[in-house]
């Protein structure tokens, strides 16, 4: 089904390449809501996210001939939107990503730390919210975005365990948001 | 790495619900922001093409309409005469504006039957005459108007080719691949 839905998406995109109007729309349809949330996930504003959308697109669009396909083309988009939304963050400079010394601890895996927890989806949405903003990216990154801590590094700049140990520390204060409410 | 064998209860709820969590729509704003800066932005006037394609049919319709119900008894021969000299002006005037204009567009480009540009002057230029041939037998208001509509429509998509045309010549001038 994936290569099926890669395959036709191909077709629109190959019109992207000769400047048809309606296939850039197509694909905007396609892909703007599930690359919005992506990039409110991250900025955790809508207006931001809104810009993020628009600077990903446009950037995407203009660089079309360097998508080769190796990965799928929502897979593509979505890296740019998340480094469109991570600049965004820096720009903003309300925290500092944390410094490697700092946070490169030891992994502290507690085993399932939420189970038979309540979850609604309400719930989780609205205490990812209140986590800070680099909590908050490197755990929907790897929560909701399917990446890996070596991609999460790369986005963000920081290693690999660091990445690791931010995830864990992110999923720490979710569990504290969560059950102090 | 997080090992996938271990049980996360947050992972396992997020993977389950996750299309439910994509919940936001962006404003259409966002769209049109985008819409304004695409690349290639000539290629916007392909949907006018399209545009005019549709009011090519509808002239063909138009002017097959006016042949059948032409109903020529109320024109008295002094109107039609007036109506004749009034449109042997216009005509003379906006012909001359849309031999200039394939003339210009001649010199930058061969005309190609294949084009749905040429096509669609072709279209326009034998429901021209089959008006025309209406007008002589029988002059109406009705045709006159036709007739300058379908010399006005010539005129806006040779304007449009132009357009393209220098568009194209200017971007191979700006990027050479």
């Amino acid at each position: 089904m994936e290569a099926q839905a890669t395959h036709i998406h191909q077709e629109i995109i190959d019109r992207c390449r000769l400047g048809d109007r309606a296939a850039f729309y197509e694909l905007y349809k396609l892909y703007s809501r599930s690359m919005y949330n992506v990039g409110y996930r991250i900025v955790n504003d809508e207006v931001e996210a809104e810009d993020v959308l628009q600077e990903a697109f446009i950037s995407a669009f203009n660089s079309l001939q360097s998508y080769r396909g190796d990965s799928t083309f929502g897979a593509w988009l979505k890296r740019i939107v998340i480094n469109k939304a991570i600049n965004h963050l820096h720009k903003k400079k309300l925290e500092r990503m944390p410094e490697d010394d700092r946070w490169d601890v030891k992994e502290e895996e507690e085993v399932d730390p939420l189970e038979g927890y309540p979850f609604t989806v309400e719930k989780v949405k609205k205490t990812i919210e209140l986590l800070p903003d680099g909590y908050r990216s490197v755990l929907s990154m790897y929560l909701f975005e399917g990446f890996d801590h070596a991609e999460i590094g790369e986005v963000l700049g920081i290693s690999e365990s660091t990445s690791k140990s931010q995830f864990n520390r992110a999923k720490k204060k979710l569990k504290e948001l969560l059950e102090s409410n | 790495m997080n090992r996938t064998d271990m049980k996360d209860s947050l992972r396992d709820f997020i993977r389950r619900h996750r299309d439910e969590f994509d919940d936001k729509q962006p404003a259409d704003r966002v769209w049109s922001r985008i819409e304004n800066q695409l690349p290639g932005k000539k290629v916007s006037l392909w949907s006018n093409v399209h545009v005019w394609r549709a009011a090519a049919v509808l002239f063909l319709s138009l002017s097959v309409y006016l042949m059948i119900s032409r109903s020529g008894n109320q024109a008295v021969n002094a109107d039609r005469a007036r109506l004749q000299i009034e449109f042997s002006d216009l005509e003379k005037f906006y012909n001359e504006q849309i031999s200039d204009k394939i003339e210009l567009i001649s010199n930058i480009q061969e005309f190609n039957d294949e084009e749905n540009f040429t096509q669609d002057i072709n279209k326009l230029d034998a429901m021209y005459q089959v008006l025309r041939e209406q007008m002589k037998a029988q002059p109406s208001e009705k045709i006159k108007d036709a007739l300058i509509l379908n010399m006005l429509v010539r005129i806006d998509l040779l304007n449009q080719q132009i357009k393209i045309l220098e568009e194209s010549e200017n971007k191979t001038d700006e990027v050479a691949i």
